[in-house]
């Protein structure tokens, strides 16, 4: 690749042929304010915020489409640069209103940013500013056409990426507005709430989060989204120890900058209460709510009475690597037996258009490939019910991990010589369990899920967990520790991790610190069943 | 045991006065002229309070007030300026929109008893909608009342602080 060099704020940058000061500068943490420039989108220079002083040009260059040449000196803070951007700003507050008060992007807005940083103390006008009102774009996007600063990136997602062309500039000079084509507005479209987050203001706000908290109030925890077997990178936004909105995180080998609606929107469950919250064993002496040693101690007693039971298990592809590896260490370490998890599948995939390695992918769950690796078989529908009548009636040990069991009867693991039940939420068939054990879900703890192709990725803990409950791989793995696995407690995630590298080829040699946040693909590929 | 220091400290021994040799007559009497003094031309120090009611300051920071407007509503938008600044985080808010498109709290709430009334939720209002007060009788009988709802913010009629000269606000 053909390098070129140049100096940048007096600093000198090599950078491949062809690349534009916008991003040359970043290279040396330079930013340079923009708005209608976007990596994932094409470059209008029609901001006109990115302008630089290009020694030898006539005129400020826009950053963003000029590339860097041999030799060249670029200033992005000489005293020119910033009056030029402190001039483009005025424009700009010609006409957007000053109602950051009541501004859903208030304190995430880089206009209210950039202003602050290199605008003008007071403004200067006088003449009334133009008023549009508020538009609805239809699915989750209303519109304030009043704060647009026309830098037309919803417009070019809409048709570069999605390609799906349903925004336009309408009308011409400081009239021209954003709209949709006749009635017709968002909806149908699958990956419209991206176009919120491509917005630089607060012009193009989400429906769903309306007025619902302020930016500076959330906490962003890297995460991954369990609606599909994508595995998209994104951001929990948590305040009050609720989850308030998914934000997509940048991963060009996974998702680049997006993420569907579905998955967008598909928080409401994590904030769901009525958990378990305490270990209960029931039919035997002790019995009742009990503490986590008592509990775990009743629980090897019965095991031990059982001598030898056959075991049947019942996992989830909504839990992490770790859980699962954990359950896998302890059927082995009670002799062995199968493990079975169901899994919802959807009817079509939903391709994004613009990056074709973003789909929402037919398998729902986030970790059915990291299930298959560890050796488990799929049963049941695409709706995730039956399949389990095997289990139902099975009369040694039954394991379930993860699965609600929402579709089976009160009389589920009657004949059972032990229950054992690690989930979130109670259900019917839970309620009959010998021992119930809560669980964290996904948001509350760390751990991985592998993706479609056979990606790990890590997720971290964005909310406290309810009442007593705890990760599964850390009650699994001392009871499969205390049962003789062989594996000592694990005492963090990534111990859970590293063990279950030691015992599954594909996972050796990874660490958390390997995956970080981009992920890394397992070592052998697994043949999916049913896909 | 002998202690040896550096510092040397003096004393110096007072001599009272001996009570059988000295008269008190004269303190006495000068005490008793004041007494009368004040009795026959009283100077009023004791405020009859409650009957009588202090002057506050015009700057005395007490019990909230929420401004409203002239239909009623509250003036609050909901920004969450006065949440995010309040040192002792005594206010909650939860905003949403009502059936005119206005942003507004549909929970504000202050735990006056929490608060420690140093004005900065009056200063950092956008719009001027909630202001402490010259006021500062809350007593109440249970802990809870002393969170004070949007309706009750909003029913105080004492007159607000001011902070700052309304005629020079930015002190110019």
């Amino acid at each position: 690749m053909e390098m070129v060099n140049l100096t940048i704020d007096g600093k000198a940058v090599s950078v491949p042929k062809g690349t534009t000061i916008l991003e040359a500068a970043k290279t040396i943490g330079t930013e340079v304010p923009h708005y209608c420039y976007h990596p994932g989108l094409s470059s209008p220079a029609m901001c006109r915020m990115c302008l630089v002083e290009v020694e030898g040009a006539p005129k400020p260059m826009p950053g963003c489409v000029t590339t860097v040449t041999e030799g060249q000196t670029v200033r992005t803070e000489s005293e020119d640069a910033r009056r030029h951007r402190r001039g483009v700003l005025e424009f700009y507050l010609v006409n957007h209103p000053l109602d950051c008060p009541i501004c859903d992007m208030s304190g995430e807005c880089h206009l209210q940013d950039y202003v602050h940083a290199e605008g003008r103390e007071r403004g200067r006008g006088r003449e009334p500013k133009r008023v549009f009102g508020r538009d609805d774009f239809g699915g989750d996007v209303l519109f304030y056409g009043d704060r647009c600063v026309m830098c037309t990136r919803c417009v070019r997602f809409m048709s570069e990426v999605e390609q799906d062309h349903r925004l336009t500039v309408v009308e011409r000079g400081n009239r021209s507005v954003i709209d949709t084509f006749f009635d017709e507005g968002l909806e149908g479209t699958h990956f419209h709430g991206n176009i919120v987050d491509v917005c630089p203001v607060g012009a193009l706000v989400s429906k769903d989060f309306l007025h619902k908290a302020r930016a500076w109030d959330l906490t962003h925890t890297p995460s991954i989204c369990t609606s599909c077997s994508q595995g998209c990178n994104i951001e929990l936004h948590t305040r009050d120890n609720l989850v308030q909105r998914i934000k997509p995180r940048e991963n060009l080998d996974v998702n680049a900058w997006w993420m569907c609606d579905y998955g967008r929107h598909n928080y409401e469950w994590i904030n769901h209460g009525d958990r378990l919250e305490a270990p209960v064993v029931r039919g035997g002496e002790p019995s009742g709510a009990m503490s986590w040693g008592d509990a775990l101690r009743a629980l090897l007693e019965r095991v031990e009475s059982l001598g030898g039971s056959k075991v049947k298990a019942v996992a989830s592809p909504f839990s992490s690597n770790e859980d699962l590896g954990a359950l896998r260490a302890l059927v082995e370490a009670l002799g062995g037996g199968s493990i079975l998890y169901r899994s919802p599948e959807a009817e079509d995939e939903v391709p994004l258009k613009g990056f074709p390695t973003l789909v929402r992918r037919k398998d729902l769950s986030p970790n059915r490939r990291g299930a298959e690796t560890l050796g488990m078989s799929r049963v049941g529908d695409d709706g995730a019910n039956g399949g389990l009548d095997g289990v139902a009636e099975h009369d040694g040990i039954i394991i379930v991990l993860g699965d609600g069991l929402a579709d089976q009867a009160a009389d589920f693991g009657a004949n059972a010589g032990l229950y054992v039940f690690l989930g979130t939420h109670a259900s019917e068939a839970a309620a009959s369990a010998h021992v119930v054990l809560p669980i964290t879900s996904h948001a509350e703890g760390e751990g991985t899920f592998t993706n479609h192709e056979g990606r790990v990725q890590r997720f971290w803990r964005a909310l406290d967990a309810p009442g007593m409950a705890r990760p599964g791989w850390l009650i699994l793995g001392a009871l499969a520790s205390e049962l003789g696995s062989g594996d000592a407690v694990p005492r963090s995630a990534g111990e859970a991790f590293s063990a279950l590298g030691a015992r599954v080829s594909a996972f050796a040699g990874l660490s958390y610190d390997d995956l970080g946040t981009r992920g890394a693909i397992v070592n052998e590929s697994v043949s999916m069943t049913g896909d | 045991m002998e202690i040896s220091s550096p510092m040397t400290i003096s004393v110096k021994v007072m001599h009272r006065p001996e009570p059988e040799s000295t008269s008190y007559l004269r303190a006495a009497l000068s005490g008793m002229a004041l007494t009368f003094k004040h009795m026959v031309n009283p100077t009023k120090v004791t405020q009859q309070y409650p009957e009588e009611q202090t002057d506050l300051h015009p700057r005395w920071r007490g019990t909230h007030v929420m401004e409203r407007h002239a239909d009623g509503r509250p003036k609050c938008v909901a920004c969450g300026l006065c949440p995010t600044v309040c040192p002792a985080n005594c206010i909650r808010l939860v905003g949403g929109e009502d059936d005119q498109g206005n942003r507004y709290p549909i929970v504000y709430e202050i735990d006056e008893f929490r608060c420690i009334f140093c004005g900065m939720c009056q200063e950092v209002c956008p719009v001027e909608a909630i202001h402490v007060g010259r006021h500062f009788e809350n007593a109440e009988y249970t802990r809870e009342r002393f969170v004070y709802d949007l309706d009750r913010l909003m029913d105080q009629d004492h007159p607000s602080t001011l902070l700052w000269d309304p005629s020079d606000p930015q002190s110019e």
